[in-house]
């Protein structure tokens, strides 16, 4: 994939093909053709959700046509009739000219016009729906273009190493919790918080050997740990992590 | 595009807007029959057209054009009921003009 950038190494394209995605119909106006699909800021697209009032309705035989206007731009929206349902949607009634609705659905283009095929709209009952979505679409676009929250702000220690963070908490959480356990399951524990290591935690030999003492000191007060619920077995089980209580 | 683009803003931005289309959601002040007054961030004179059905103390949002009184000549009103959280909505307002990109040419 030409875009892993925008993704995990594992995420994959999968994960782009069930993405939803928050949108304003400007983007979707903006959404540039690849092959057989769409970019929006780079990142392919598949399912996209919007806001819109509705300017016009159109009941055809096999689809019912609105358009949809949120103030950044206007699109035609294609519901197809489901040929199997035997009673009409109720919330049709609801979908009147001036309304404002949200769909889901996915972009296509025919002759060069665009429009989206719809599988859900309905009426918006809370109207600062309309509000949320714009920010939440804000907000998804200044991810795809600028990253996460917090990668670049320092606000969070996770950037430089991303276990950094859930450590200081639960060392923090640990110096209530640690008051029923024994001296050595308390080293080991604040030790395991402070050590840089990854999502597998610590091999026991590795913090008897950092910590001076006995591998059957450590083995105690790893089971006197695991029992208190602090921490966790990962690869194996004289492989320890911090259990994270949040 | 027979619907043109309405960017959204508050009192303070209708001199920059003069003779364009807006989107302006606030709160319905005062009704005067032919016209009206808004807060949204500021007070906003609006002069209505028959299909306006405004209630006081009501969220609104109306799309129209700012004259050179930097009135609004009010084209569509959608209420919104008593339920409209502003902070939010001003929240918009401020997103749709430092992230334009995404929301107006």
């Amino acid at each position: 994939m030409a875009d892993a950038s925008q993704n995990s190494p594992s995420g994959g394209r999968r994960d782009q093909q069930d993405s939803l995605r928050p949108v304003t119909i400007k983007q979707i106006l903006d959404a540039q053709p690849d092959g057989d699909e769409f970019r929006i800021d780079n990142s392919k697209i598949s399912q996209l959700t919007f806001i819109g009032q509705i300017r016009n309705i159109a009941s055809q035989a096999l689809n019912i046509t609105y358009k949809l206007d949120d103030g950044t731009g206007s699109i035609e929206v294609k519901q197809w009739n489901d040929m199997d349902a035997t009673e009409a949607n109720p919330l049709r009634a609801r979908l009147v000219e001036g309304a404002y609705c949200r769909a889901w659905g996915k972009l296509k283009s025919f002759n060069d016009r665009k429009h989206v095929n719809v599988q859900i709209i309905r009426p918006i009952d809370d109207n600062n729906e309309v509000s949320y979505h714009m920010l939440e679409a804000t907000a998804v676009h200044l991810y795809h273009t600028r990253g996460p929250i917090g990668a670049n702000t320092g606000a969070s220690q996770g950037a430089v190493n991303n276990a950094g963070h859930q450590q200081t908490s639960g060392a923090a959480y640990g110096t209530q919790k640690l008051a029923g356990y024994t001296p050595m399951a308390q080293r080991v524990y604040q030790y395991l918080s402070n050590e840089p290591q990854s999502n597998e935690g610590l091999h026991q030999q590795d913090i008897a050997a950092k910590l001076g003492i006995d591998v059957a000191d450590v083995a105690a007060a790893g089971d006197n740990l695991l029992e208190g619920g602090l921490i966790y077995t990962t690869v194996d089980d004289q492989t320890w992590a911090i259990l994270e209580a949040d | 595009m027979d619907h043109p683009q309405t960017p959204r803003i508050l009192a303070p931005h209708l001199s920059s807007f003069q003779h364009k289309h807006v989107r302006i959601l606030g709160k319905v002040l005062q009704l005067r029959g032919e016209t009206a007054v808004l807060d949204a961030g500021g007070n906003v004179d609006m002069v209505l057209n028959r299909d306006c059905h405004l209630a006081v103390g009501h969220a609104v949002e109306v799309i129209g054009k700012v004259d050179g009184n930097l009135q609004l000549r009010v084209q569509a009103a959608t209420d919104l009921g008593t339920s409209i959280d502003y902070a939010a909505a001003n929240a918009v307002v401020e997103a749709t003009h430092r992230h334009k990109e995404i929301f107006y040419d």
